[in-house]
């Protein structure tokens, strides 16, 4: 029975029940932020691991081939993005803009946060590529020497306060454009932003996509070379 | 839709190999989208087995996020004291950058439609 449990195959029925358990609250509750499926079926999988006293990282390993899939499904990003090609020709300057004023303020303001707030140089480190995708930033924190699985708690986290709280901040900046809002989410949250940014409408997807390479790409690029000569 | 999967994997099966080659500090699957999007630039449109193929993968998405995901709750003791820090960081963070690129990015745009 337990060697039942520590199979592949538990893993994987137990991350597509996850999911589907996820997908379930998520629709019924008329779509709440906090149910997102990424959200509510990451607690689902930690409950069952803690109930059935697995390993995390056992867990983990069994299913890496279904982890696998987020580098072709990162290369599938390029379809929407060629699809809204006409939709970003005319906005290019101000996007670009935003991308990189916008990536370093998501990177130094969670430092200057941070710091104020006590935080040994390992988590400072491992904070700076928060608002980028998760194997961009795996890549560029552990060049950097920080640890990677608080680099990647806090892309996750961030992802998720940026899906919880999108709705209501844009409502009150009254911001309803979908090429501002898809972009600004996909720019501090990344692939979760994105996912959600394609729930919104297409175009908001296309330019959060959009906006998750070039933050990826610029942040990558600077984060390394700014690092060693402030820290 | 296997072939439209053949033609992800084989863009960042590329893209790793230019990222090895060149020794980028980019990561291959970004590398494999941006010769992907070249690639879709130059012939025009979008085949259809790629079409249905990428559209699959990113539904699932938010699926293959979430065992990472719940890595969180398994950070261990040692991280007990960088909490605080860690949630204000992230929260605030995240927040202001949201707030900041609405706002300059509205502006930006605004003034582009004026001119």
């Amino acid at each position: 029975m337990n060697e039942l449990i520590r199979s592949p195959l538990f893993a994987i029925v137990l991350t597509l029940l996850a999911y589907q358990g996820a997908l379930f609250l998520y629709t019924r509750s008329g779509r709440v932020a906090m149910l997102h499926p990424t959200i509510s079926g990451a607690v689902l999988i930690a409950l069952a691991l803690v109930l059935l006293q697995q390993d995390y990282q056992d867990y983990y390993q069994k299913i890496n081939w279904l982890t696998f899939l987020l580098g072709p499904a990162t290369v599938a990003l390029a379809v929407p993005l060629y699809r809204q090609l006409h939709l970003l020709r005319n906005m290019a300057g101000p996007l670009l803009i935003t991308v990189c004023t916008g990536a370093v303020f998501a990177s130094t303001s969670a430092l200057i946060i941070a710091w104020l707030f006590g935080a040994n140089r390992d988590t400072l480190l491992s904070l700076t590529t928060k608002s980028i995708t998760t194997p961009i930033a795996i890549t560029v924190t552990q060049d950097l020497g920080g640890i990677t699985t608080i680099a990647v708690a806090s892309v996750i986290l961030t992802g998720v306060v940026g899906i919880t709280t999108i709705t209501w901040l844009f409502n009150k900046l009254d911001i309803q454009d979908d090429r501002l809002w898809g972009f600004c989410l996909g720019l501090a949250a990344h692939a979760i932003g994105t996912s959600r940014a394609f729930e919104r409408s297409p175009v908001a997807g296309a330019f959060s996509s959009l906006a998750l390479c070039l933050t990826g790409a610029f942040t990558a690029i600077v984060v390394p070379f700014a690092a060693r000569w402030f820290l | 839709m296997l072939a439209g999967f053949l033609t992800l994997i084989g863009c960042q099966l590329l893209g790793e190999f230019i990222q090895r080659a060149l020794g980028l500090p980019l990561p291959g699957p970004v590398i494999g989208m941006l010769l992907l999007f070249i690639g879709l630039c130059i012939r025009g449109d979008v085949p259809k087995d790629l079409e249905t193929g990428s559209q699959r993968l990113i539904e699932l998405l938010p699926m293959l996020l979430m065992a990472p995901a719940a890595g969180v709750f398994f950070l261990g003791a040692g991280f007990a004291d960088q909490w605080p820090a860690f949630i204000a960081a992230v929260t605030l963070g995240t927040i202001s950058t949201m707030i900041f690129c609405g706002l300059l990015l509205r502006f930006l745009h605004g003034r582009n439609n004026r001119a």
